[in-house]
């Protein structure tokens, strides 16, 4: 082991400037007047907009100096257009929900997230035979990847993600549960719980479709 | 002491601690955190709302209103249905200029308010709508040119004949104006609240500070860590508080009141003066506007003040915690260097105003110039070892919560907590009242006089506006509490400011900087008193000449703020949009993030 010898050590490296420590530096006074100058013009342009409501509007000209804060969740920034948001079920014009329990979502759910049992029309009803109808819908949106593939999926537009809601955070993972009557509660951003995509129904005069009764 | 002045002094002293000083202390709480968010560009604190039933909400408008309405009705009007004796023309002079500007003020800001409001929420009735024709700016511009106007007439026509009927159109036309635009402000806010199922009160996120961070410790859990001293534990809070409240009683607030005497030399309340002359002191009937007056008052606030110290350093030690036994030492040592250069520092102005009493000390500052024109050094020393004093940043390592969690005070909770926290606040507002007293000349206003406004440039009067007592009084009062804040608001300007000191650092400027400057400011000023004293002949007039420009140039600095802040209020404001994001555009196409907006 070789001596380490006394006293300092050469420093490798270049050096680096000191700042000039002029005596206003040292005073602090000129410097300290300085910060405050800059603190006091935040402080005066801030209060003086929040005051006068000419605070920047955070959506459209957050590009501006000034307090761009949203006070969620008084107030919201609004989502484009095509803002995936919650699920909904959408309804017919009886209140019964459009889909038809294919399992096309489902099968189509990166995530598996959807869950349905079909169930058949009573003996009688016009649809049965036809088609069937969900006895359970449920989405695990905890689960959900708000991906889409669902709404693309479906062939009766029954299922959609215009409700301009999002994830809401709950306590509790069975509240992120959300069950038929939950889903079908929810109404797209029009306020309508209906899409705008006509349905016809078997019975309907309208129906285009091939009957059986029709004797095609 | 009669009875009378037994209650005048109950009452003086309710209102000193209970309405300035504790709401004081709450309020730079509050803005504190308000100004620490608005120069971080963010909201702050303002979500706590206190929801009141819609007629309650216009019974609040409008009730106040009314009282005032009543109030300004008996005044002016009284006498015509004999409910007091007609007034005397000097009476009527100074209730007309007063009414006439605050009717003037009122109506102004009433209309700026509601077209500003209008302009932000669109209009909603046929008055909103005409209302919309006029900008608040200019309706502000024409509200203080009316201002200067009233000024310009009452002293064109002062003392023809005209004058006594402009003086009648004042009293009489500037009530009934007043009356107006009271009602008329509260009457729209009733009006305009009417389909609201309940109001909202927030103040600016004020009730956060009393409700929601005041009245929330009194509910807390009082906790004692089991191996403290209980006793002492206790009672360190209480030494730190309460003598930080009671430094207040030696501050002088106001000018002495002159009222009548009784014949038994006792004072007559319902006698106020009318006016007063410029020189000199009522004798007989005079009130002070300070709870007592000592003759030692500087040294009294003094050895309270340093009282503080008892109160951290025991919280430290009794807390039986390493953390708070380190910030109890540090706030112990650098309260104790600090009282050295802030007693030092002031012997300066001990020395120039020859006396310790606090209300002398404004009234020579009233007849030369203000004390920071004097002692300009003394100010910068006294300030700086003022906000090491109240622990504060930049020097606020008892409580440096990056090293010691926080300081003297970890062991603490609920109220006990809080006093803490208030003794820190007030400690501000006392060192600021100080500061306010000794170098800023108190209650002070430049040319105002125990008589009025007087503005006159080395003999030749300019403006000459006579007032009637309980006004200068009123306005002195008003000055102070305006310099309070404004101190206030520095220190708080300077915690949003400055990093914290290191402890080394922080000794050093304290023993080998500010020390040394305070003993040189000492030698200075010694001098300068020794060749000034007793000055007499050119030398004399050369002083006077240089009080009255001090006196000069603080009116002008303060007519030149006020211009700042009307054409900094009034600036139009062009805020660029950018719609690059469809969410921008989206928000764009709704009429922007305006649907549910929260202000201030």
């Amino acid at each position: 082991m070789s001596q380490v010898p006394l006293g300092p050590r050469k420093v490798m490296g270049t050096p680096v400037a000191r700042p000039h420590r002029t005596a206003a530096v040292q005073t602090y006074v000129p410097e300290i007047a300085r910060g405050l100058g800059i603190t006091m013009s935040h402080f005066f342009k801030n209060t003086k907009e929040m005051v006068f409501g000419q605070r920047p509007d955070p959506s459209t000209e957050a590009i501006e100096e000034g307090i761009n804060t949203l006070s969620y969740p008084e107030q919201k920034r609004p989502y484009p257009e095509r803002f995936r948001g919650v699920h909904r079920l959408t309804h017919r014009e009886d209140e019964s929900p459009r889909c038809v329990a294919c399992l096309c979502c489902s099968t189509a759910c990166p995530a598996q997230c959807i869950h349905i049992e079909a169930g058949e029309y009573p003996e009688g009803d016009p649809r049965r035979g036809y088609e069937r109808f969900p006895k359970r819908f449920v989405i695990d949106e905890l689960r959900c990847i708000f991906c889409g593939f669902c709404v693309e999926a479906c062939p009766c537009d029954a299922i959609r993600m215009d409700t301009g809601i999002h994830a809401a955070p709950y306590d509790s993972r069975e509240q992120f549960i959300f069950e038929k009557d939950l889903l079908m509660s929810f109404s797209g951003r029009d306020g309508s719980k209906l899409t705008q995509n006509p349905r016809h129904e078997p019975s309907d005069d309208s129906y285009p479709g091939v009957t059986r009764e029709k004797g095609h | 002491m009669s009875i009378v002045e037994v209650i005048l002094m109950l009452v003086k002293i309710v209102a000193v601690i209970l309405l300035m000083v504790m709401p004081l202390a709450i309020m730079l709480t509050w803005a504190d955190r308000r100004l620490g968010a608005m120069v971080q560009d963010r909201v702050g604190p303002n979500r706590t709302v206190v929801w009141l039933p819609t007629p309650v909400a216009q019974g609040a408008a409008v009730g106040p209103a009314l009282l005032v309405c009543a109030i300004v009705a008996y005044i002016a009007f009284g006498h015509l249905a004999g409910a007091h004796p007609a007034p005397s023309p000097e009476d009527k002079a100074s209730c007309g200029t007063v009414f006439a500007h605050l009717a003037i003020l009122m109506t102004w800001a009433t209309f700026a308010i509601i077209s500003g409001l209008v302009i932000r929420r669109g209009a909603r009735s046929s008055l909103d709508l005409w209302l919309k024709n006029f900008h608040p700016r200019h309706i502000v511009y024409t509200g203080l040119g009316a201002h200067v106007l009233a000024i310009v007439l009452s002293s064109a026509f002062a003392g023809t004949e005209q004058g006594l009927v402009l003086q009648d159109w004042y009293y009489g036309g500037g009530a009934a104006i007043l009356m107006f635009a009271v009602l008329l402000g509260a009457g729209y806010a009733a009006f305009a609240i009417r389909n609201e199922p309940r109001v909202g009160l927030r103040l600016l996120g004020l009730p956060h500070a009393f409700v929601a961070d005041g009245l929330k410790t009194l509910w807390k859990e009082d906790f004692i860590p089991p191996n403290a001293d209980k006793l002492l534990h206790s009672l360190a809070p209480f030494i730190s508080f309460f003598p930080a409240l009671t430094v207040f009683a030696v501050i002088p607030f106001g000018d002495t009141l002159c009222f009548g005497s009784t014949p038994d030399g006792h004072l007559d309340i319902t006698k106020l003066a009318h006016s007063v002359p410029r020189e000199g002191m009522c004798l007989a009937g005079s009130f002070r506007l300070q709870v007592v007056d000592l003759n030692v008052g500087l040294l009294y606030f003094f050895a309270l003040a340093g009282t503080g110290i008892v109160g951290a350093a025991l919280a430290g030690w009794a807390s039986d915690n390493k953390y708070s036994l380190l910030g109890g030492l540090r706030a112990a040592s650098q309260m104790v260097s600090y009282e050295v250069t802030m007693g030092l520092t002031l012997v300066g102005a001990m020395m120039v105003y020859g006396t310790l009493r606090l209300d002398e000390m404004v009234r020579w500052q009233g007849e030369n110039t203000w004390g920071i024109f004097v002692q300009p050094l003394a100010f910068i020393l006294f300030f700086t070892s003022a906000v090491a004093e109240s622990k504060r940043i930049p020097f606020d390592l008892p409580e440096g919560e990056s090293e010691i969690v926080a300081g003297y005070f970890t062991e603490y909770a609920g109220m006990k907590f809080a006093m803490f926290f208030f003794s820190e606040y007030i400690a501000v507002v006392s060192s600021s009242a100080l500061l306010a007293v000794i170098f800023l000349g108190g209650w002070n206003l430049p040319f105002l006089y125990r008589d009025g406004f007087h503005v006159a440039l080395g003999g030749t009067a300019i403006f000459d506006q006579p007032i009637a007592h309980g006004l200068v009084i009123v306005l002195g009062v008003l000055a102070f509490l305006l310099k309070v804040v404004g101190l206030c608001w520095l220190q708080l300007m300077i915690r949003w400011t400055l990093p914290r000191f290191r402890y080394d650092q922080l000794m050093k400027l304290g023993w080998r900087k500010l020390l040394p400057a305070s003993l040189v400011n000492i030698l200075a000023t010694g001098l300068g008193v020794m060749l000034l004293q007793g000055a007499e002949g050119s030398l004399a007039t050369a002083l006077r000449v240089v009080c009255d420009a001090s006196t000069l140039l603080v009116g002008l600095v303060m007519a030149g703020l006020f211009v700042w802040l009307v054409v900094f209020l009034l600036k139009p404001v062009h805020k660029r949009k950018m719609l690059a994001s469809s969410s921008a555009q989206f928000a764009a196409a709704m009429g922007g993030t305006r649907n549910f907006r929260m202000e201030a």
